[in-house]
């Protein structure tokens, strides 16, 4: 069920303070690192060190008999396998050996430095595999498999093309366009682009506090999604889910790394093994390699366009790599439509994203996703097109844009015209002189305007909303504070402004799956929508039945009555009625106590039948735009590239907390310049990732960002709650778009890789860096697919 | 053999092995669990604490080398729960979200302010060299500690 | 086998621990190169003798011909000490800018000196450019040596030897430091050229030393820029230049973050930066912070 967005009496824009920020100030906070039991035990997982092998013996039994070695588990305690479309990850390795660092036995002991002596002290002996390291090698004909079994998986959804190393594959075909291509009016463009993997550097690691007792595992774990850790550990372990209970204490930072399961079910193994409680946190090494990285892809993208700018088609072949199990990537071939086949009207398109099997560490979802390298290869690739025909790439932008009525590439229809004017916006926050071009110090200097469409992730949703006969009420979900502030803010000024209560009235339940119902998870800028809808719906269900008491009590009809300032009042006359806890006293005397619960999950905007194959998402149903714009100065002697301004339009709908939705755009870029410029992710001879700390792996500081200028663009369509749309993941999604845009023209180069380290630049300014070429990705669309596009 | 040392304030003693680093201690012994290690190598800050007045990185310090000395962590620079000119600062201007990285911040811009006289922006920035944000993008932080320089 | 780890409250003390922990004795300044041992997979298991608190060893004292520097001096405490003296600008930068504020705080010159896995420390080559020497004590004996002889036998030093002390002789001189990290600062530079010349009137380069750091392995002087530069005015350009017909006197070497060739190609830029900075009474210029 949808929530409207009426309530005319919901409070405007509230810049609410955020009710956790002093105790974390203070040091005071709790993270899952921070929580130490008594008795409790201390974990270790043994990883393998190969990238890909046939596991010839693994033997526990010296191990076991360490010192302070309290319990070891292995392959045989967890039967189950998991996946996003099919069942392909087991828990440990089994008989293969697929990655460098994979699992093999977790061991729990009185101390962590007697927990990793056991693990040196396990047998293992391994025959190693010739591995499969790049997606090229993968695609080979003659190829080893990394999943030799791959046919006989169980399939979690259907309708996916898939075969030896390619995981799954999507593909969207809407219009001819061969057709298209064949045209005597058009230029071909074509182009190619590469980019690496990105680590989140979630500050708190993966780590669990488990326990069992009374036959139920309590896994108290640093997650975005309570409800995935339940029931995948529960398929793992082959029980009742029913049988596992998580809870979450404050999360410090996700960002997407822990919107799947991570080290929870070896604690929970060890748990009952040992019966007692086991803390496992993973070393910051542990989350360098083997973190659920933004996958490595290459893409390859050709379009047709008319010399007057029309883009009368547009194909791409998108390899995304998994790594060794599908894991989000499975579900992420589905996006490249709403992103590479977004921002502008197509006349026709085709487009597929293969997920491919590797010998490396399995990728995952990171902010934005596959949305921001995609963006980095639709604007590139744009700006290309605008050089080619000899038009001015804004004007180019302007011109093609989605507006209202027009055809996504799955045949959606978008509604409202929203980059059109939002790009109109930047216009006017840029200023009329381009004052860099004045700078005398040898650097070059260049500036690019990007748009991008990204979407909130809507998905199922509850909330229950208890009052309190204090006046004071408690909404409950399985909603996660991430940082974000939506559990912080937002919410709580839904549920406040509906009940006309203060915000620091109502109280947050933290996530609990035995207390709240099932919730998707919170990440995908879901949180304001989804959990904000369902609460906001609870919300109105506890208005309605007090307004039913109170009209009882005040002899007045309900529709004179209004709920403002902690009391219920007769409309126009301020002061009268009772309080809201004297009406919530009374109506728990009489009936019990007040409470209602809500629920929402997308509504399902339809696609055009039979363009897509292999899709999670058809269509979406909230999309996001956002326009970017940067100044950068390239040392054409070193390569390094200073970003001089950054600015953001963002399609909000509605600010619930301008303030919140401001801290997050900030945020998001700077984790986009990163991406842009700094963080790079190289995979060694052993298949391991090369950058194994923060020595190596590079984030921004505090000196090389910007103040990011923001325009919240508000009034566009949105079912979200009282018009809003999720505000926390798309101020990444142009970052590399727009900087690699700008580097392109500062220093006249094809820019075809992120990140724009300086050797990589450096290298560009010199000339010395060939094109990239990708032998194989055929040239024919049609012979990149495991099957034709639409065949069953 | 336990290791003495005075940690905001009160004497403490440890039994840990003398090579532990000290922000193991801290957080496992003396249940002070505002310092976070987060790289272990002391690029991130996340660990910092005040010895002898000059900031640590107690992920490097093993606490052999901690004995005797005057240790503040961020838990002791605010008392009864009223936070300080920093905390004030950071709080007002709505700078934390995950909250993970904010003991060392704070500990650090602490030490920034009452040893810079007029710090400027780039000054302040610099100081940070050695704490890393993930999630905020570093603008609020650096507001923050310039408005509470005003004060 | 688990280490250990005793702090010395006096040089003769130490050097006698160190002595009795023979070949499993090893010092400890800062720390913060050992400290980070389990990152490197490297066990933890020395028999450690800390020198940090050894009052002789955290001196610093500045006479009219030379400056010496206890080994356990830190980064921060040497900034400070020598802002005010022009002349050394090169070493004021390098411990003043090196890392960040905290790690400056804890590691020490000594340390940066005897690190042999350390290539892009930034102390070696400026304290090379500036003719230093360094003190090798053991139980009832010392040596001094130049920086550069340090550098090569300091892996095969016996059990029991201490760097206790370099040695700055001081002279007339322009100087200063170019460092290259990837970020605006906090990384590890991956070149640095460290410069000091002293000029005749007509403002023409007498004599040069300039040391070039994390591009090898080891730091070293660049002797054939410095001879060629010999005469010339400290023009930028110019020497920028001549950097590059040299550039190739030294092999890059590769690592995680940049390739060998990235390495001496920005070798030329880091010279002009050090002219530039030496002219204009700057001792740092670039991508510092």
């Amino acid at each position: 069920m949808t929530a409207g967005t009426r309530m005319s009496d919901v409070s405007a824009t509230m810049d609410f303070r955020r009710r956790d920020a002093r105790d974390k100030l203070m040091g005071r906070t709790r993270y899952t690192i921070d929580r130490y039991l008594p008795g409790m035990l201390h974990a270790a997982v043994l990883r393998a060190s190969v990238p890909a092998g046939r596991i010839v013996r693994l033997d526990t039994a010296k191990a076991a008999r360490m010192p302070g070695v309290r319990a070891i588990v292995t392959a045989a305690d967890a039967p189950g396998t998991i996946g996003i479309g099919i069942a392909d990850h087991p828990l440990f390795a089994r008989d293969l050996i697929r990655y460098n660092g994979e699992p093999l036995a977790a061991v729990a002991a009185d101390t962590l430095i007697q927990a990793h002596a056991a693990l040196a002290a396990i047998e293992v002996e391994i025959e190693p595999l010739s591995p499969v390291l790049t997606m090229a090698e993968a695609i080979a004909p003659d190829a080893r498999l990394v999943h030799p079994d791959w046919h006989d998986y169980e399939i979690l959804l259907a309708g996916g093309a898939r075969e030896g190393n390619v995981a799954w594959e999507a593909s969207v075909v809407r219009g001819d366009v061969d057709a298209a291509f064949a045209r005597p009016d058009v230029v071909i463009v074509d182009s190619n682009f590469r980019v690496g993997r990105q680590n989140h550097v979630a500050f708190e690691p993966r780590a669990v506090v488990a326990s069992y007792e009374d036959g139920r595992f309590h896994i108290e774990t640093s997650t975005q999604v309570p409800w995935t850790i339940r029931n995948a550990t529960a398929r793992l372990l082959g029980i009742p889910a029913s049988q596992v209970r998580v809870t979450v204490p404050p999360v410090g930072g996700g960002f997407g790394l822990k919107f799947d399961i991570a080290i929870e079910p070896f604690a929970a193994l060890l748990a009952r093994a040992s019966g007692r409680p086991v803390r496992l946190v993973n070393s910051r090494e542990e989350e360098m390699l083997t973190c659920l990285f933004r996958e490595n892809a290459e893409i390859r993208i050709r379009s047709a366009v008319t010399q007057a700018g029309e883009i009368v088609g547009r194909e791409a072949v998108v390899l995304m790599d998994c790594g060794a199990y599908g894991g989000e990537q499975i579900f992420l071939t589905t996006m490249t439509a709403h992103t590479l086949g977004g921002n502008y009207r197509l006349g026709s398109v085709r487009l597929v994203s293969r997920a491919i099997y590797t010998n490396t560490a399995p990728n995952g979802a990171f902010r934005a996703c596959n949305g921001v390298y995609n963006t980095f290869a639709l604007e590139r690739h744009t700006d290309e097109i605008a050089a080619r025909i000899g038009m001015d790439p804004l004007a180019f932008r302007s011109r093609n844009v989605l507006g209202d009525g027009a055809l996504g590439a799955t045949g959606q229809r978008f509604d409202g015209d929203v980059l059109g004017p939002m790009l109109d916006r930047m216009n006017t926050m840029r200023p009329a002189t381009a004052t860099s071009r004045e700078r005398n110090d040898g650097r070059l200097y260049g500036r690019a305007t990007t748009v991008g469409t990204w979407f909130v992730f809507v998905g199922p949703s509850a909330a229950t909303v208890n009052m309190n006969a204090d006046g004071t009420a408690t909404l409950v979900t399985s909603g996660v504070e991430i940082g974000s502030g939506s559990m912080m803010q937002a919410l709580p000024q839904i549920v406040a402004a509906t009940l006309g209560i203060a915000p620091d009235n109502v109280i947050v339940r933290t996530a609990d799956t035995d207390a709240a119902g099932y919730d998707v998870g919170v990440g995908g800028g879901r949180t304001t929508v989804s959990l904000g809808a369902a609460s906001l719906q609870a919300a109105q269900e506890v208005r309605k039945k007090l307004l039913k008491v109170a009209s009882e009590m005040l002899e007045a009809a309900p529709e004179d009555l209004v709920m403002q300032n902690g009391r219920i009042e007769i409309a126009g006359a301020p002061g009268s009625g009772r309080s809201v806890a004297e009406v919530a006293s009374h109506a728990q005397a009489k009936e019990g106590p007040v409470s209602a619960t809500g629920a929402f999950t997308g509504r399902g905007v339809p696609a055009m039948p039979g363009c897509v194959a292999g899709h999670f998402i058809d269509a979406i149903d909230i999309p996001v735009f956002a326009v970017h714009d940067c100044e950068v100065a390239v040392d054409r002697d070193t390569g390094h590239v200073e970003v001089l301004s950054y600015k953001v339009v963002q399609d909000v709908g509605r600010a619930l907390n301008p303030r919140a939705i401001r801290g997050q755009i900030q945020g998001g870029v700077v984790q986009g310049l990163g991406y842009a410029l700094h963080e790079e992710v190289t995979i060694g001879a052993d298949g391991s990732v090369r950058q194994a700390g923060f020595e190596t792996y590079r984030v921004p500081l505090a000196l090389d960002v910007v103040p990011v200028e923001i325009s919240l663009y508000e009034g566009a369509p949105s079912m979200g709650p009282l018009g809003t749309k999720g505000a926390g993941e798309v101020p990444i999604l142009n970052v590399g778009a727009t900087i690699a845009c700008a580097v392109a023209n500062a220093t006249g180069k094809r820019v075809q890789e992120l990140p724009l380290t300086p050797p990589r630049v450096l290298e560009l300014i010199l000339g010395r860096k060939p094109a990239l070429a990708f032998p194989h990705i055929a040239d024919a669309w049609a012979d990149n697919l495991v099957r034709p596009h639409g065949q069953p | 053999m336990a290791v003495s040392l005075i940690v905001n304030g009160e004497r403490m003693a440890s039994s840990a092995d003398p090579m532990t680093p000290l922000v193991d201690v801290l957080r496992e012994d003396f249940h002070l669990t505002g310092a976070k290690p987060v790289c272990r190598e002391g690029f991130c800050g996340a660990c910092m604490v005040l010895l002898d007045g000059a900031p640590a990185l107690s992920c490097l310090m093993p606490l052999a080398l901690a004995e005797h000395c005057e240790i503040r962590t961020v838990e002791g620079l605010s008392s009864g729960g009223t936070l300080t000119p920093i905390q004030t600062a950071l709080e007002a201007h709505d700078a934390v979200q995950c909250g993970m990285c904010f003991p060392g911040m704070v500990v650090s811009l602490t030490h920034v302010l009452a040893t810079t006289p007029s710090p400027t922006r780039d000054d302040i920035r610099m100081a940070l060299t050695g704490n890393i944000c993930r999630c905020t993008g570093y603008e609020r932080i650096v507001e923050a500690a310039l408005s509470a320089v005003a004060k | 086998m688990p280490g250990s780890i005793v702090v010395a409250p006096l040089l003769d003390v130490a050097l006698d621990a160190l002595a009795e922990r023979g070949a499993n004795g090893a010092a400890f300044a800062g720390g913060t190169w050992i400290m980070r041992s389990p990152i490197r997979h490297e066990p933890l298991q020395s028999h450690f003798v800390a020198i940090g608190k050894i009052l002789e060893l955290t001196t610093i004292s500045v006479a009219p011909d030379r400056i010496e520097i206890g080994a356990a001096v830190t980064h921060t405490a040497l900034a400070a000490a020598l802002a005010d003296i022009p002349e050394l600008d090169v070493l004021t930068a390098a411990a003043g800018r090196s890392a960040n504020p905290a790690i400056r705080a804890m590691a020490t010159i000594g340390g940066n000196l005897a690190t042999a896995g350390f290539a892009a420390a930034d102390c070696v080559p400026a304290l090379l450019c500036l003719d230093a020497e360094v003190e090798i004590a053991s139980r009832g004996d010392s040596e001094r040596m130049p920086l550069q002889r340090f550098l090569d036998i300091r892996s095969t030093l016996a059990p029991g030897q201490l760097l206790t002390r370099i040695i700055v002789p001081r002279s007339v001189r322009s100087t200063a430091h170019a460092r290259l990290p990837l970020r605006k600062a906090g990384d590890y530079p991956v070149a640095i050229v460290s410069l000091a010349v002293n000029r005749d009137a007509a403002a023409r380069i007498q004599s040069a030393r300039i040391a070039v750091g994390a591009v090898e392995p080891v730091a070293r002087r660049w002797e054939r820029l410095e001879a060629a530069v010999v005469g010339r005015p400290l023009e930028p350009e110019r020497m920028a230049e001549m950097a590059a017909e040299f550039a190739d006197d030294f092999v890059g070497r590769d690592s995680i973050e940049v390739p060998a060739w990235y390495r001496v190609s920005v070798l030329p830029s880091l010279m002009r930066r050090a002219a530039a900075a030496a002219l204009g009474g700057r001792a740092l210029s670039g991508m510092e912070g």
